[in-house]
């Protein structure tokens, strides 16, 4: 069968989007394949496609457990039945039978730390694996997003699982992560199919503040005129509700806020509404949008700035998926980076800890059989929340394996933690210099990820100029006619019955 | 001026339990702390009904609400965590339960661990039979659990009904079993509920919608859902598809694991004593655990740990005092052992 014909019995899709064509062929041809593609193109397709026509299974390696939950969900919908997704949310009973029947299922999604362990390696080995594939391939490298050490690991994986087909997607890498990428995963002879990170369709606007209030004050302007649905990123999830309720008070209703501390049941009914028009606007923080598949989203506003140009062209992509004008504002009033300098210095441990997982590694001389039963007492005594404690973890057992001293090793990681600081805070100021600076945003963005870009004709951005009248709404929110009182009984049979005020 | 229920619902407990125990039995109470202790508090001071209806309120909200509550000098911290009502107090509890009035129906110990099972089942099933019914195959769940996906499975293979005869039979038990039960509003569940074309409104939007705060709507959320199981259960017959719902839902539980196994070790024949030594446990706490068994097991032999004789004299002296106390109690009693008189206690409290 060619695969159009499969596109159009399989997705329903008359014609591919630019450059699916391309990596599907590629990867049929028994090629390995680096591939990025903008945003929202449908990078999930050029898995998924080729999965199908090929024997075998498909493994997806996923970053993120929502992300991993929202392709399982997206395939389920399209009524693939064979999919299963491993990570920490299965309980024990649960992975085991999951692992147990691994052979039966097509696409099976997993956690790079679960795909290090090594009964999952194990059961692995024994399947045969049509394609592999690295969603987000960004993730892997150093430079890439944040530090995550088991991805590190999985160029030995893929050799012990004896070389199968990859497949590396990712909407955003620069070529120094495109090389790391592909020595990571030791792709030897990889095709790299490469398409500008433009998205043409949304113009770029930043706009400074010299004091918050008054920055507070422009966003809640921005939510009454600018035509919805849109999405605000925030830092902090304490912003991202109070900001929800400032503007429900200011008259903007179906706003909700969205972050990680809420109830399951209430992600999902909040995420579900926005899907189906019932919201207009979603108070977020970034765990908000990834897998998100909502076209016609017409904006997106960073209250905070992200930590770097990876995060904020994938967050302003999140908008015109369905490729009409669509408009991203950047809010920035001065110190804004402050919080952001906060929030990665509490990722990482500091000299002080350091010092005390010393003095603690040097009395307890723990060995790499016997470091894991540690964790909790490492927490405590040198005061790690739980992301600092699994790359410090993850460290000393690498430290440990290789057969080093303690004292090289605090040495050793105090440089480390100051070179990913250090490179954090330069990207951070990246962001900073680019929202500062006075020339055309879209091509400083283009030129970021080592891109030459021509200079767009319409709506480009604040300093090519642009004009907000096409993204605003035409008419005012109308909030009365959506508290009409039903009675109960009829909106019951109108769920259950198909039945309808007047109908019978 | 209160602010939030929680509030009401504390000085409510508190005016219960009377200057007998410390404030964070009401915090435990209301928390549902699986705990003996807090568990024959709840029986001895008729607060079943609040038993885990604020799961996931903290200490420090707590705290905090005592410390507003004693501002506005509505309690008295009279000694170390003891907490009594002012006039102030008693006052300000009135005039709220005249506005907002305590669900009736609630029933936090007998259903706070099935009506989240049921409040589960029930909303999947109604999204899955109303995307049936709209011929729509693309949606997601709005539930997440997988036990809660494998039950819809095996009751729609169990049921074997056409879509439109199951929408109906559901439509009329859920409409019987809301309609004929008075002072509850069965909007505040139904406007949750999510369809094929509308999704369900959050707890904090249904408050909104109706005006109330957030720990109001809580428990009037929870009421309906108590309301609806009592109904089910009532009369299982004439509610044949809801029953199902409740099956295999119903754990024996109740109890603490501790005491379950304490159970087990009854059951086949040993002492207190024994069972404490092999255990490795007090003595103290395993009578804990029969207290406990004493609470949730109807059929429990109270006659294996206390004579005829102590039962009826203990159940005198219970009637005597007006305060549940238990050194009270034993004053009238003196040979009694406090075991004794807890079990007694346990097991007739709501009697005497
Ligand atoms: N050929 C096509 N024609 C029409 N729609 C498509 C096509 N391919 C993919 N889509 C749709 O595009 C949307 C985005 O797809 P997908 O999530 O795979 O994008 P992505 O590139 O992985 O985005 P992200 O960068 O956010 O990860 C989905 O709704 C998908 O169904
Ligand atoms: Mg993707
Ligand atoms: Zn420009």
């Amino acid at each position: 069968m060619i695969i159009e014909e499969v596109l159009k019995e399989r997705f329903g899709y008359s014609h591919f989007r630019s450059g699916q064509k391309e990596v599907i062929t590629t990867l049929l041809a028994g090629k390995n394949t680096l591939a990025m593609l903008p945003t929202g193109t449908g990078k999930s397709l050029c898995y998924q496609l080729p999965g199908y026509m090929l024997n075998g299974q498909v493994v997806i390696v996923s970053p993120l457990l929502s992300l991993m939950q929202d392709q399982v969900d997206q395939l389920k919908i399209n009524g693939e039945k064979s999919v299963i997704a491993i990570n920490s949310f299965l309980s024990f009973d649960e992975k085991l039978n999951a692992l147990r029947q691994l052979n039966t299922f097509k696409f099976i999604f997993i956690s790079p730390e679960m795909l290090v362990t090594e009964n999952v390696l194990a059961r692995m080995k024994s399947l045969n694996i049509a394609l592999f594939v690295i969603d987000e391939a960004h993730c892997i490298s150093q430079w890439g997003h944040d530090f995550r050490p088991d991805y590190l690991k999985l160029g030995y994986i893929r050799e012990q699982l004896g070389n199968p087909l990859t497949v590396a997607l990712t909407a955003t890498a620069t070529s120094e992560v495109r090389a790391d990428i592909i020595h990571s995963l030791s792709l030897q002879d990889c095709e790299q199919i490469i398409y500008s990170v433009n998205r043409s369709n949304i113009t770029i606007a930043v706009e400074h503040f010299q004091h918050y209030r008054e920055k507070r004050d422009r966003l809640i302007e921005l939510a009454k005129r600018l035509q919805g649905p849109g999405i605000v990123y925030f830092s902090s999830k304490k912003l991202a509700e109070q900001i929800a309720a400032d503007l429900k008070q200011q008259g903007v209703g179906n706003v909700m806020p969205y972050h990680g501390g809420l109830e399951q049941e209430t992600r999902m009914l909040i995420q579900q509404q926005f899907l189906h028009g019932q919201l207009d606007l979603i108070c977020a923080t970034s765990a908000f949008g990834m897998g998100i598949n909502k076209e016609n989203i017409r904006y997106v506003i960073h209250f905070h700035m992200p930590m770097q140009f990876e995060s904020y062209v994938q967050e302003i992509g999140r908008a015109g998926r369905d490729g009409h004008p669509s408009i991203a504002f950047m809010l920035y009033s001065a110190g804004d980076e402050m919080l952001q300098h906060q929030l990665i210095e509490g990722e990482l441990p500091d000299e002080s800890q350091i010092s005390l997982l010393e003095n603690w590694l040097n009395e307890q001389k723990p060995t790499l059989q016997n470091v894991t039963e540690f964790e909790e007492e490492l927490s405590l005594i040198c005061g790690l929340n739980e992301i600092q404690l699994r790359l410090t973890l993850d460290y000393l057992k690498n430290c440990l394996a290789n057969g080093n001293d303690f004292s090289v090793f605090s040495s050793k990681f105090k440089n480390f933690i100051r070179e990913r600081l250090d490179s954090k805070k330069s990207k951070i100021e990246e962001m900073v210099n680019w929202i500062r600076s006075e020339k055309c945003r879209r091509l400083q963005l283009l030129d970021y990820f080592e891109e030459s870009g021509q200079q767009q004709m319409n709506d480009c951005c604040d300093h090519c100029g642009f004009s907000i009248v096409p993204f605003e709404r035409i008419e005012a929110e109308n909030t009365e006619s959506k508290h009409k009182e039903v009675n109960w009984k009829e909106r019951l049979a109108d769920i259950l019955l198909k039945k309808r005020e007047g109908e019978h | 001026m209160f602010g939030c229920y929680k509030k009401s619902i504390i000085l409510y407990c508190l005016h219960r339990i009377a200057d007998e125990r410390t404030v964070y039995s009401v915090f435990h109470l209301l928390n549902g702390k699986k705990s003996s202790q807090t568990i024959q508090d709840a029986f001895l001071f008729q607060l079943t009904p609040f038993f885990r209806v604020y799961p996931s309120m903290t200490r420090l909200q707590f705290d905090q609400h005592l410390t507003e509550m004693t501002k506005v000098k509505w309690i008295l911290e009279y000694e170390p965590s003891q907490y009594r009502l002012t006039d102030l107090g008693r006052e300000a509890l009135k005039e709220q339960l005249k506005k907002q009035p305590l669900p009736v129906n609630l029933n936090g110990w007998k259903y706070h661990q099935l009506s989240v099972v049921f409040w589960e089942r029930l909303s999947l099933l109604v999204q899955v039979i109303s995307n049936l019914m709209y011929s729509n195959s693309k949606y997601l769940p709005i539930q997440r659990k997988k036990e809660t996906h494998l039950w819809l499975k095996q009751f729609l293979q169990d049921t074997k009904m056409d879509r439109q005869v199951l929408a109906q039979k559901v439509f009329n038990e859920v409409v019987d079993c809301l309609e004929n039960s008075t002072s509850i509003q069965p909007e505040f569940l139904i406007s949750r509920l999510t369809g094929a074309e509308t999704i369900g409104l959050t707890k904090e939007q249904a408050a909104l919608q109706y005006s109330m705060d957030q720990d109001y709507f809580e428990l009037q959320f929870q009421s309906i859902l108590h309301t609806m199981l009592s109904v089910i259960k009532e009369k299982p017959v004439q509610l044949p598809l809801l029953n199902k719902v409740i099956q295999s839902a119903e754990t024996e539980f109740t109890m603490t694991v501790s005491a379950q196994r304490t159970e087990e070790l009854l059951q086949q024949g040993f002492t207190i004593e024994e069972i404490a030594t092999f255990r490795k446990l007090k003595r103290n706490t395993i009578e804990d655990h029969i207290v406990e068994l004493a609470l949730n097991k109807p059929d429990f032999e109270i006659g294996r740990f206390v004579t005829d004789k102590n039962v009826a004299e203990i159940a005198e002296a219970v009637k005597k005092v007006t305060s549940k106390q238990l050194k009270h109690i034993k004053t009238i009693v003196p040979h009694a052992p406090y075991f004794e008189i807890r079990l007694v206690l346990a097991v007739f409290g709501d009697s005497l």
